[in-house]
């Protein structure tokens, strides 16, 4: 019964991301523009440092890691924060709460189906685009099943932590102000504007322990077998992070999410 | 006849009036919401912050690009965030234009005798974006002394009018982008995006080559954020065409916008509501 | 100076759709479809508003109410046809028009939203040029109808919907237009707050003479405030003339009530030209006895739903 109700909310979202259909074709013309920005951008960098391997990344393995990087932030990409603040403003929350499905639940499943859109119609031609212009240079064997539990593990963390930062808005109106600081962390901690592989030593360290790295620099770490990731231990060690995250934020979100609605529900009456 | 009389004295002078007016207004409001100023200004000091980081870490790992070494590319990116201050302070709107749009309540911005594009503007200054221009000043002043570029009173003015230049390619970027939603559903990703170009406006023009370079100084003008209006005091000696050209450049892309907005207007049609 | 305010000549206004197709299966293929079909909203009205009149403009939902309003305020252009607004024909010059329009739409505030509603009267008098006197008279004239000095402080996205309602009217009327526009401006008020509205709206149309059109679904409104009604029903104008002719125009329909013998009350709504109610009386007493008799006129309400319901000959 639940299981149905998901797979029509998903099947909801597929029809309604596909309605905008100028909106989606403009969507993927604006990815190729910013993948070339990214691309002249770091060849000139590659070409004055007058090396080919800085920090463990040949210029191939950065572009190949920062383009993934950005078709996997345009595939994760979820605008909780806004969606919640808006419907406290216009009271629709109410009705959103009152939905024989619990909330986050409801939240999760019809994000769903944009994530399965944008899954095929950016981040799936976006790979084959790299991989034919690479000629290769992603590695092609059990490292794409990896991957691809690597990226579950990462869309859960990320609908976590927006969760997480959704539900403050409860607590204020300043949305533009909670949202931007959310992204912004999470784009620079999570190695999405800029590897990891080139953090300073001490930085990269605490980097290590926080859990934004497993929304970007894991999956793109497994998928090109770099940081140990292609041996059993190092490859168990980065997907159980991310499985600790995943529990652990999911765990607190929810507590958060609760505490939160019943404050609010006693308060507002 | 009264009331074409009155129709002659709307210039300038009267827009720029209703504009100090709203402001005002505006920012005293804005006073009482203290928490929201607080948090949307740590939010915008984030922001530079995070994109400083990112500087000083490319720099690290590569001490130069194309040429450029750290304090010329230091004062390309305090320059570019001066020049990105207006579109940020003052066409901070466009970004909710799609949802007026949409909802049909942009409807409401067409039944005042005043211009349509002006009243809808006018109506957020965003404060937040004042952060970023002390950020961007403080990092224009520190890579101006450090390169020794004279401080006189021509090198003021053209620094002045130089950044005025480059700050009307962002808004008109931003106005053709927000002004799409009257044609395509959906198109916020277009507004990100356009916006998200902008982190490239600090990189000089010059690692592009062929087609993209003329993509982005003509269509998508990134060049022209930064790069070619500061040559003017980074290389007195080898000032390209384009840069003195800029100005006059800067205003037809912001006219050629503006126009592009109003013919959005014009074409929708008004079925949200 | 002519007293018409407003003419339309045989004014059409179509719109271009997109066909969309249901499903997941249909969205795919409305990627990529040109599949277009032309929608007439309105078809071939023509109106002629003098000044100084209250309007009722009716019509069940998607009947084109609300694009002719849009045309009259010059935010669309007729397909075809002629529509003259004070003189000016509005599409073409819409600054102009808009000096002499005040428009109100439903729930959507027109104000500045974080403003207090003083600083919103003052930005308009700047916005429309309002000498001060003119302004000081209107606010002069606004005490003596509403009770407004609660409300001028507030900011507007403080303030309950019906004091947000009544604000918006205060500033449509404030630059003394010629015409106003009201979209359901009683929408979602209370029983007492409707009454205060509609009696602001009369005030200041027999201060100022200014021209309502009203458009509203709510019959209590119409009763209020307007001698004619102009209905609109699928694009096209059905009905045009005062509201007391409504009830006799669509067939002479009253209400029956008959008294049965256990004392229950049975009710049925007789259009009187087609048939003769003393003949359904003696036919019902053939059946039982009738204990009283009672005989209503039929409200407004029920004429309009009879004729939204396509009751109308």
């Amino acid at each position: 019964m639940t299981l149905r109700r998901c797979i029509a909310l998903t099947r909801a979202g597929i029809t309604e991301s596909l309605q905008f259909r100028l909106g989606t074709a403009v969507t993927l013309f604006g990815n190729l523009i910013y993948l070339v920005l990214v691309y002249f951008l770091w060849k000139s960098i590659y070409a004055s440092s007058g090396v080919e391997v800085v920090n463990g990344m040949s210029f191939t393995d950065t572009m190949i890691y920062l383009i993934l990087a950005t078709a996997l932030f345009n595939f994760l990409e979820m605008f909780i924060v806004w969606d919640m603040s808006r419907s406290i403003q216009s009271g629709k929350i109410i009705l959103d709460l009152l939905k024989p499905m619990k909330y986050k639940r409801y939240m999760f499943w019809s994000y769903s189906g944009s994530h399965v859109v944008l899954f095929l119609l950016s981040f799936l031609p976006t790979f084959v685009v790299v991989m034919i212009v690479t000629h290769g240079a992603i590695p092609m064997g059990l490292n794409l099943l990896y991957f691809v539990i690597s990226t579950v593990l990462a869309l859960i963390v990320n609908f976590n932590i927006e969760m997480s930062v959704a539900t403050i808005c409860l607590y204020t109106e300043s949305t533009w102000g909670i949202n931007i600081v959310k992204e912004t962390i999470v784009l620079l901690l999570s190695g999405a504007s800029i590897p990891l592989a080139f953090f300073p030593e001490t930085f990269r360290k605490i980097v290590q322990f926080l859990p934004f790295r497993a929304v970007y620099d894991i999956p793109l770490t497994v998928l090109l077998r770099k940081n140990g990731s292609d041996t059993p231990r190092g490859l168990l060690t980065l997907l159980g992070l991310q499985l600790g995250w995943a529990v652990v934020l999911t765990i607190l979100s929810t507590l958060f999410w609760n505490h939160s609605v019943k404050k609010i529900t006693v308060n507002g009456g | 006849m009264g009331r074409t009389e009155k129709r002659r004295r709307r210039g300038l002078k009267f827009y720029l009036s209703i504009y100090r007016k709203i402001l005002v207004q505006d920012l005293k409001s804005k006073m009482s919401y203290r928490a929201d100023f607080v948090i949307s200004t740590f939010g915008m000091i984030m922001v530079n912050l995070s994109g400083f980081i990112t500087f000083m870490i490319l720099f690290k790992n590569f001490p130069t690009i194309n040429g450029w070494d750290y304090y010329h590319m230091l004062f390309l990116y305090g320059f570019s965030l001066v020049a990105l201050t207006p579109v940020q302070c003052f066409f901070d709107n466009n970004w909710s234009l799609r949802y007026a749009v949409e909802s049909g309540d942009f409807i409401k911005y067409c039944f005042r005798p005043i211009n349509v594009f002006f009243y809808f503007i006018s109506e957020v200054f965003d404060v937040k974006g004042l952060g970023q221009l002390a950020f961007g000043i403080g990092t224009l002043v520190f890579a101006w002394s450090h390169i020794g570029i004279p401080v006189t009173f021509m090198a003021i003015v053209k620094l002045i009018v130089f950044l005025f230049t480059a700050s009307l390619f962002m808004i008109a970027i931003m106005n053709a982008a927000a002004a799409t939603c009257f044609w395509i559903r959906g198109s916020g990703y277009v507004m990100v995006i356009m916006f998200r170009f902008k982190d490239f406006a600090k990189y000089p023009t010059n690692i592009f080559s062929g087609i993209f370079r003329i993509l982005f100084t003509f269509i998508i003008p990134i060049a022209f954020v930064a790069y070619y209006p500061s040559l003017i005091l980074l290389e007195p000696d080898n000032i390209p065409v384009l840069t003195y050209l800029s100005p006059l450049i800067g205003l037809l892309f912001f006219f050629l916008s503006y126009k592009f907005w109003l013919l959005g207007v014009k074409r929708y049609d008004f079925t949200g509501s | 100076m002519s007293d018409q305010i407003i003419v339309m000549n045989n004014v059409c206004k179509d719109f271009k759709v997109l066909n969309r197709h249901e499903g997941l299966k249909g969205s795919i293929r409305d990627l990529f479809s040109r599949d277009y079909k032309v929608v007439s909203a309105v078809k071939d009205v023509s109106l002629s508003i003098n000044r100084g009149e209250i309007i009722g403009y009716l019509g069940p939902n998607g009947a084109g109410k609300s694009t002719t309003i849009k045309m009259m305020t010059g935010v669309l252009e007729p397909t075809s046809g002629e529509i003259i607004v004070n003189g000016t024909v509005p599409y073409k010059d819409r600054t102009r028009n808009c000096e002499n329009i005040g428009v109100v739409f439903g729930q959507r505030s027109q104000l500045w939203w974080s403003l207090p509603l003083v600083e919103s009267f003052k930005l308009l008098r700047d916005i429309y040029l309002v000498d001060k006197k003119d302004y000081d008279d209107m606010m002069e004239l606004y005490r003596s109808l509403v009770d407004i000095e609660p409300i001028l402080n507030k900011p507007v996205r403080q303030m309950s919907l019906g004091q947000r309602t009544l604000s918006d009217i205060l500033a449509a009327f404030l630059h003394n237009p010629a015409t106003v526009f009201l979209d359901e401006p009683t929408i979602g008020l209370d029983v007492s707050m409707k009454a205060k509205i509609r009696e602001l709206i009369l005030g200041l149309n027999k201060e100022k003479k200014t021209t309502v059109i009203l458009t509203t679904h709510d019959m209590g409104d119409v009763d209020a405030l307007c001698k004619r009604v102009v209905i609109i029903d699928k694009g096209e104008k059905i009905y045009d003339n005062d509201i007391s002719h409504l009830k006799s125009y669509f067939g002479s329909y009253r209400t029956l009530r008959l008294k049965l013998a256990d004392d229950t009350w049975e009710e049925m709504v007789i259009d009187e030209s087609k048939t003769d109610i003393m003949e359904i009386i003696t036919k019902k007493q053939k059946e039982q006895r009738i204990k009283d008799i009672e005989l209503q006129d039929i409200s407004t309400e029920e004429v309009i739903k009879k004729i939204y319901e396509g009751g109308a000959a």
